[in-house]
């Protein structure tokens, strides 16, 4: 019987077996390995461990989320020499993604019994001295985003309770060294803690350090912690390429509430704490309020008839309310369609959404006839809903920047910008209607996390789709050989936050732009113009005379083909890599395309280069 | 694990990435190019999440064919 790549990619969803992806692993990567488009990196482990395990099964869960990995492994505990002494294997590997798997086995020393409290400072700060001088080096020198593994608790507990809350205690001491960790990734950029004293808990203690690993094989995590950990790194792995969804799309009778609103009236749905399972719904919604308040777009797709679906909102026990949701299908159409048109409507891709339904025949039939879809198995009983969503970890993000939690807004919002524009006959008096305002300048500190995140997942309007981690673009903006501008747009109906990016890199008299992208939020509203007048501002200040613009055709930026064409560059002919060179001579006086977007003051704070290279180089 | 013999090679087929019914029980381990740390550790996990059973790499060294692996498994098995 043939295995598709689809059946494996269901094979590692949860509810999975464990047993069966330990034993059909080899197979499942070769399946894996035959998607297209896989996005590529190259990731550094370094052990305080054996982590052959953690390579193999890192590289299956990366391969599902669509990242191919390249690896490199440091010798079992060298984690520290390889960096110490700058390992040329290490060096020359120039990892995109470091990560170091220590374990509580590599604390150094642990407190003596009865050890003074300013002792066990002293001990802490030693302890964060010398993984501080490994995470500052990977940083310095290798310039990779570093993902670090908290500590797990030791297995053995020779003092008991008192292990928790004495100062000397190793479960005390262990839980304070996390919180110091913590700290460190508060306060840096590109640093993000792997969490596994959480993983070790969910797995459960007992299951997570079996004693025969580690004596056989110096194993710090048991094979089938090894899973629950590499499907963690996987995640935030895949939220650094940007490859997290954005949108939750929900049905509603018996999902997000007991009952089916049309035959029992909004006065007779299960939901509140007065009820078991009404609380269980009411648990749910406020799940889904959490992921939207940090930015998770809403949509509702349900069969139902409009009035009576939105009906349901007003039960007095619903945490959800109508404008949480940025788009509202309730009608008889079949649900693939309507999640379609959720899409269209929003100007997100299908990859970008999740369904969650109770009803197993419309899950699978959006399964079966949108596959981009990510349609999790919740069952039909709401308590396991969340854990299941939390299980994907559709959602995790690097970070939470202010961008994230306005884009409901911006949503809702777009919905009033739509219906503006209907009023128009002419779209230049829309536009005009809008009092756009601009902010451009090149990349600054505050919005290095967006700007990573936007280039790993625009797709549509990108000229070359290419990808840069963390600390690749913390290094071009510190660069004077590149040209790279920001692009935030705000109009009257509120701020759309930072939709533009452009890294050009200049040779002498001419700039080759090497990527360019858009968020789609603002597509038509000219700020392409917007950016290009400052791009040209830039070239003049820097007596640069031409621009060289690269288009590589992707299967989703077919959008921008035309792009460099309207903007009166010439063709210049095809690169090996199946790209287009576009030119453009740089004029002495340059009219302003932009019509109806006022660049802000900030903009030109923001296009003074000493001002912003000083300010880029304080944050690194 | 399953103790049924044929069960165990079509599993210890997949451990080892071989197309099912390759394995015939007589094979010597030192022979089977997949037969590293990493489908050890598969097969001792297995053993312990399928069946309960114990095994230690230190048993293993005395196995010197896939029928061998099953003679351990099936051991532990009923000793447990």
């Amino acid at each position: 019987m043939t295995t598709l790549p689809s059946d494996v990619l269901k094979s590692v969803r949860f509810p999975f077996v464990v047993a069966d992806i330990l034993r059909k692993r080899q197979m499942m990567k070769r399946e894996l390995l035959k998607q297209t488009n896989l996005v590529p990196t190259r990731i550094a482990i370094l052990g305080g461990s054996t982590t052959t395990e953690v390579k193999s099964m890192l590289e299956l869960f990366l391969l599902a989320q669509g990242i191919q990995p390249t690896f490199y492994e440091s010798g079992y505990n060298r984690y520290s020499e390889d960096v110490q002494f700058e390992n040329p294997d290490l060096w020359n590997f120039k990892p995109s993604i470091v990560f170091i798997h220590t374990t509580w086995h590599n604390i150094s020393a642990f407190p003596e019994l009865l050890e003074a409290d300013v002792d066990v400072e002293q001990r802490i700060r030693r302890e964060m001295g010398r993984f501080e001088f490994l995470w500052e080096k990977i940083h310095a020198e290798l310039g990779a985003l570093i993902i670090q593994n908290n500590f797990d608790l030791p297995g053995l507990r020779p003092l008991g309770n008192l292990e928790a809350s004495e100062s000397f205690g190793r479960v005390n001491f262990v839980l304070r060294l996390n919180a110091e960790f913590a700290s460190y990734a508060r306060n840096h950029s590109r640093f993000l803690i792997n969490d596994i004293l959480y993983l070790s808990a969910q797995v459960g203690q007992a299951e997570w350090f079996r004693s025969t690993y580690w004596y056989s094989f110096h194993m710090a995590v048991s094979p089938i912690g090894t899973v629950a950990l590499a499907r963690n790194v996987a995640a935030m792995v895949k939220s650094v390429y940007g490859k997290s969804k954005k949108c939750l799309v929900l049905d509603l009778d018996n999902t997000l509430w007991g009952g089916v609103i049309g035959d029992d009236g909004v006065q007779n749905l299960i939901l509140g704490r007065d009820h078991p399972v009404g609380e269980a719904f009411l648990d749910f919604q406020r799940y889904v309020k959490g992921l939207q308040r940090r930015g998770v777009i809403l949509a509702v797709c349900s069969k139902n008839d409009l009035e009576n679906a939105k009906e349901g909102f007003s039960h007095p026990d619903s945490v959800l309310k109508l404008e949480d949701f940025s788009a509202f299908k309730a009608n008889w159409d079949p649900k693939p369609d309507n999640i379609r048109a959720i899409a269209t409507e929003l100007n997100i891709g299908l990859d970008s959404i999740v369904f969650v339904d109770d009803n197993p025949a419309e899950r699978d039939f959006v399964a079966e006839q949108l596959p981009e879809v990510a349609v999790p198995n919740v069952g039909a009983d709401v308590s396991s809903f969340a854990e299941v969503l939390e299980q994907e970890r559709y959602f995790e993000v690097e970070k939470v920047v202010q961008d994230d939690l306005n884009r409901s807004a911006y949503y809702s919002s777009n919905a009033e910008r739509s219906v503006g524009q209907s009023r128009f006959s002419d779209y230049g008096e829309f536009l005009a209607s809008l009092e756009m305002t601009a902010e451009i300048g090149p990349f600054a500190p505050v919005y290095l996390e967006r700007i990573t995140q936007l280039i790993n997942k625009t797709n549509q309007f990108n000229l070359t789709t290419r990808r840069y981690t963390s600390g690749e673009v913390v290094a071009i903006a510190q660069d004077p050989s590149f040209i790279t501008l920001y692009g935030r747009l705000a109009d009257k109906f509120g701020d759309n936050g930072l939709v533009s990016v452009l890294i050009g890199q200049v040779f002498d008299e001419t700039v080759h732009v090497n990527l360019w992208l858009m968020s789609c939020r603002v597509l038509k509203r000219e700020m392409e113009y917007a950016m290009f007048d400052v791009l040209i501002e830039q070239c003049q200040a820097r007596g640069i005379r031409k621009i060289v613009g690269t288009y590589i055709p992707s299967k989703k930026n077919g959008m921008v083909a035309s792009h460099y064409a309207g903007l009166d560059f010439r063709f210049m002919g095809a690169t090996s890599e199946g790209g287009e060179l576009w030119g453009y001579d740089v004029p002495a006086t340059y009219s302003p395309r932009t019509r109806y977007i006022r660049k802000t003051a900030d903009t030109l704070l923001a296009t003074s280069p000493s001002a912003d290279n000083e300010s880029v180089a304080s944050e690194a | 694990m399953p103790m049924n013999r044929d069960e165990f090679l079509l599993e210890m087929d997949e451990i080892l990435d071989l197309p099912a019914g390759t394995l015939r029980g007589n094979e010597k381990l030192e022979e089977l190019q997949n037969w590293d740390s990493t489908s050890l550790i598969t097969f001792i996990a297995l053993a312990e999440s399928n069946n309960g059973v114990s095994i230690s790499p230190g048993q293993i060294v005395t196995c010197a064919t896939v029928a061998d692996l099953l003679r351990l498994a099936q051991a532990e098995s009923s000793a447990s």
